[in-house]
């Protein structure tokens, strides 16, 4: 059954159901209170724009949104306009719909006080511009909250600045290149059936005529960047791609102008607009891609805590993370980040380090265990003394060392652009070599350059540059409706080559969730209510995952009873109340301080559940192995792929899951700089690694493989990284992506040697002299057709 | 013929440049900024949302010259 607002399936039996509205059923309570808050406004029309698609069930969010009013805060991230108003930029989590944007956007405007919010759906940035003396900015915010997504600010860099104008500039020269290529192609219509049927001389020289308006715009506006480029190039004494094109699309321009003004034949104007709109349209997708690593960055650097209160002096003072200094005690309240890496001075804390260990269970700390900065404060106010400053504690690191890994990481780029080097100089050097012969042998200007012309057009590597893109298109498109996202066409080329895939533990190889695995005793009638009304009061995941199994178990009626004196014991569990009875539910450790004797000893996570000093039944639980674990890993030992298990869980448990699913080589307790050494051991061993995450902690991992794969309920900054995303967040997806680049990655082999036999081929015929430059762009196309044809073979597969 | 043809590439080139001129403002303009959202621009152009845009614009103008009041009422008092 579906939920009403979230559209995920779940169980009929756990879903919450309304006796005033009975077509209606939600997953939980968030969806529920999102639901309700959107009709009341009259924002139902929602869920018309969604459409199928499914959302993330709200989060209710641990920040406090009166940050945001901070002074610190607003001198970080406010910024004033001209006209009075003020301005931030933030981050919006949970958008991946046309119709989030819409509610979020409408939600917003309806808001008095907010002058302007517009979000971009492609990078989920928004630019809000409100008035301070109407609304508080941290009212904005918790707006956002109330209909389940997140907001965080980002300072715009000036990366960010000069990306998005680049972005713009290229989108700028390439429509204008498509606008002159499309009217080319038109007008060329009538000039090729004049060709053939014949055409007036002075009709032939207007359309001429009006080839030439365009293809100078193309030329010499859209073209621009690749003049700079071949220009930027020969100062460095490297002849690049740029000058190939520049130089080609150049000299066709020049000869056709000479029909233009009066000489015999055929002008190409056609040619130079193709040959420039074509490889713009490819420069144009590099742009886009740079752009979204820099976007990619952004989202990460809206993680990182704004400031932190310092104890000093017996008074507490809000400072910058930039002010902390080694030894300074920081005080960190719950819900909160903590800023730089330190020492517990306290006897007892929990944090939340997911995004360091990807683990959601709490760690408990002790007095002078470390503290990892960007790590939550689950449990009650805690202080903390800093051993590390602010640049070199967890978080910055990885931010920096993120920031670095997506700088460099187009190396495949780097491979092509140093094979099209020589590709280029090869084929001027022909060219050259084709003018100097003809006109030295016939002495004819015309004719000399017409051939070498020909050789140019001929050679214009379109079979060859198509060989890849079109093959990989096909791959992609197939794997788009296979639920997997490639966000990139040359990942299908490395994943072919894939010789290692490492995989996170949890959320990857197993669900991520609490299960209950076993029960020692059985209980019912007031015992199994009370058991059910303890869990019920705490929202600690093993509470959480007991409830679920209670429910199942039991379903969710009759369980209706009053607890009192409800007190929840720090990292413990609860201590209650009901009819003068003392009740007790909670981890070992809780249990024998009370009092009460406990036998069980577990390597599993455990919940024991007392009445009156006497235990009546005891709980383990374990995150439970994804149903096609053992298949996939059964696969890549079938193809040869090493499978390696890396996880910040501890030894035992990721022994336990590696064993089940038959993963011989396991790496445990490893932080997020661990997983990313592992990485760049093996890359320099010389293999090509696949890496397989989820969560915040994998990013740098992620970052650094050679393809990235995270599950589409994975953390936005994983998504933001990842290279292939798998949509429906099945295993077999990723044993789909396999053999889709394997197969994608055979055609396109196959295309390089058509298009090689057909250059092999042609070339030299054009040299000869046999080809007019007419033929010859003719013959490109014929090859493009070859090459599009076979690689329309390649969905003929059943997966 | 030739005048036919002559004026039908006139017309051609003048409606073709106008409509580059108004893609060429609506680039700059930051109009196809979001890809996403441009491939999904049919969910933000139902007649609610061009009532919403009015209402926006609207709003937006009253808020400005609200804003505009008190900055020049904080001026005078400063004086």
């Amino acid at each position: 059954m579906k939920c009403t607002h979230c559209q995920l399936e779940f169980d009929e039996t756990v879903m919450i159901t309304e006796e005033k509205s009975p077509d209606v059923y939600f997953c939980c309570n968030g969806c529920q209170g999102v639901y309700h808050l959107l009709k009341d406004d009259g924002l139902d029309s929602f869920y018309e724009k969604v459409g199928n698609s499914t959302l993330a069930p709200p989060v209710e969010s641990d920040d406090n949104a009166e940050n945001f009013d901070l002074e610190s805060f607003q001198q970080r991230y406010i910024k004033r306009t001209p006209d009075g108003f003020s301005k931030v930029d933030l981050v919006i989590e949970g958008i991946h719909c046309a119709a989030c944007v819409w509610l979020n956007e409408k939600i917003l405007d309806d808001t008095d006080g907010v002058l302007e919010a517009s979000i971009n759906f492609t990078n989920n940035k928004a630019k809000i511009v409100w008035d301070e003396e109407s609304v508080k900015l941290s009212e904005i915010i918790n707006k956002i909250r109330s209909i389940g997504y997140n907001a965080y600010p980002y300072e715009q860099s000036a990366e960010d600045v000069k990306a998005s104008s680049a972005q713009r500039d290229y989108f700028m020269r390439m429509a204008i290149a498509i606008f002159g290529s499309m009217n080319i192609m038109m007008i060329g219509v009538a000039k090729y059936a004049g060709y053939f049927s014949g055409i007036k001389e002075e009709n032939l020289h207007l359309i001429h005529l009006a080839e030439f308006l365009f293809a100078t715009i193309v030329l010499f506006y859209s073209g621009w960047i690749f003049f700079r480029g071949a220009y930027y190039g020969l100062k460095n004494r490297i002849v690049n791609m740029d000058l190939l094109v520049s130089g080609g699309a150049l000299i066709t321009y020049i000869y056709s102008l000479t029909i233009l003004f009066g000489a015999k034949g055929h002008s190409y104007f056609d040619s130079v607009t193709m040959i420039i709109t074509f490889v713009l349209v490819g420069k144009y997708l590099e742009v886009l891609g740079k752009k979204s690593a820099v976007d990619a960055m952004d989202k990460i650097k809206s993680q990182v805590p704004l400031e932190a209160t310092i104890v000093k002096d017996g008074g507490k003072e809000v400072v910058a993370l930039d002010k902390i200094v080694v030894g300074d005690i920081i005080e960190v309240k719950n819900g909160e980040k903590a800023s730089v890496d330190g020492q517990s001075i306290v006897e007892l804390s929990t944090f939340d380090e997911s995004s360091i260990s990807g683990e959601s269970l709490p760690v408990e700390k002790q007095k002078g265990d470390t503290i990892y900065s960007g790590t939550i404060n689950s449990g009650m106010v805690m202080r903390y003394e800093a051993t590390k400053n602010y640049a070199n504690s967890t978080l910055s690191k990885m931010v920096d060392l993120l920031e670095d890994s997506l700088a460099s990481k187009p190396k495949i780029e780097e491979m092509t652009n140093e094979l099209s080097k020589y590709f280029s100089l090869a084929i001027i050097l022909l060219a050259v070599v084709t003018y100097i012969g003809w006109y030295l042998y016939y002495g004819d200007f015309e004719n000399a350059l017409i051939i070498t012309i020909s050789v140019i057009v001929i050679a214009c590597p379109c079979a060859l540059a198509l060989a890849t893109p079109i093959a990989s298109l096909i791959g992609i498109s197939w794997a788009t409706e296979k639920g997997l996202l490639f966000k990139e066409a040359k990942f299908i080329e490395t994943f072919a080559k894939a010789t290692t895939v490492i995989m996170d533990k949890t959320g990857t190889v197993t669900q991520g969730k609490l299960a209950v695995k076993k029960q020692s005793n059985e209980l019912d009638g007031q015992n199994l209510a009370l058991l059910y009304g303890m869990v019920d009061s705490s929202t600690h995941p093993v509470s959480k995952a007991i409830k679920k199994y209670l429910e199942e178990k039991y379903g969710s009626d009759g369980f209706s009873l009053e607890l009192e004196n409800i007190e929840q014991v720090h990292a413990q569990g609860i201590r209650a109340n009901f009819n003068n009875k003392k009740l007790l539910g909670g981890n070992s450790k809780l249990l024998e301080e009370s009092g009460v004797a406990v036998a069980l000893d577990s390597d599993y996570t455990v919940y024991h559940f007392a009445v009156d000093g006497e235990l009546l039944t005891s709980f383990e639980l374990e995150d439970t192995i994804k149903d096609d674990s053992q298949e996939m890993i059964a696969y890549f030992k079938e193809i040869g792929v090493e499978t390696i298990m890396a996880t910040g869980d501890h030894q035992k448990v990721a022994k336990r899951v590696a064993d089940e699913v038959r993963i011989e080589q396991v790496y445990s307790a490893m932080s997020p700089l661990d997983k990313a050494e592992l990485l760049t051991k093996l890359k320099e061993q010389g293999k090509t690694v696949v890496m397989v995450g989820d969560g915040i902690n994998d990013a740098l991992a992620l970052s650094k493989a050679d393809v990235a794969i995270v599950m589409g309920s994975g953390a936005d900054v994983a998504l933001a990284i990842s290279d292939v995303v798998v949509l429906n967040d099945s295993l077999k997806g990723i044993k789909n992506s396999f053999i889709i680049s394997h197969r994608t990655y055979k055609f396109i082999k196959q295309n390089l040697l058509l298009s090689l036999i057909y250059n092999v081929v042609t070339i030299p015929l054009a040299m000869a002299g046999y080809v007019i430059p007419l033929v010859a762009a003719l013959s490109m196309s014929l090859s493009s057709l070859i090459v599009v044809g076979n690689s329309m073979r390649i969905k003929n597969k059943e997966l | 013929m030739n005048a036919v043809l002559k004026l039908e590439l006139f017309v051609g080139l003048l409606v073709s440049f106008t409509l580059l001129g108004i893609l060429i403002w609506s680039i700059k303009k930051g109009g196809f900024d979001d890809s996403k959202r441009m491939m999904d621009g049919v969910f933000f152009d139902s007649e609610d949302d061009l009532r919403d845009a009015v209402n926006r614009e609207n709003k937006q103008k009253a808020l400005r010259t609200k804003k505009q009041e008190e900055l020049e009422k904080k001026a005078k008092k400063q004086e």
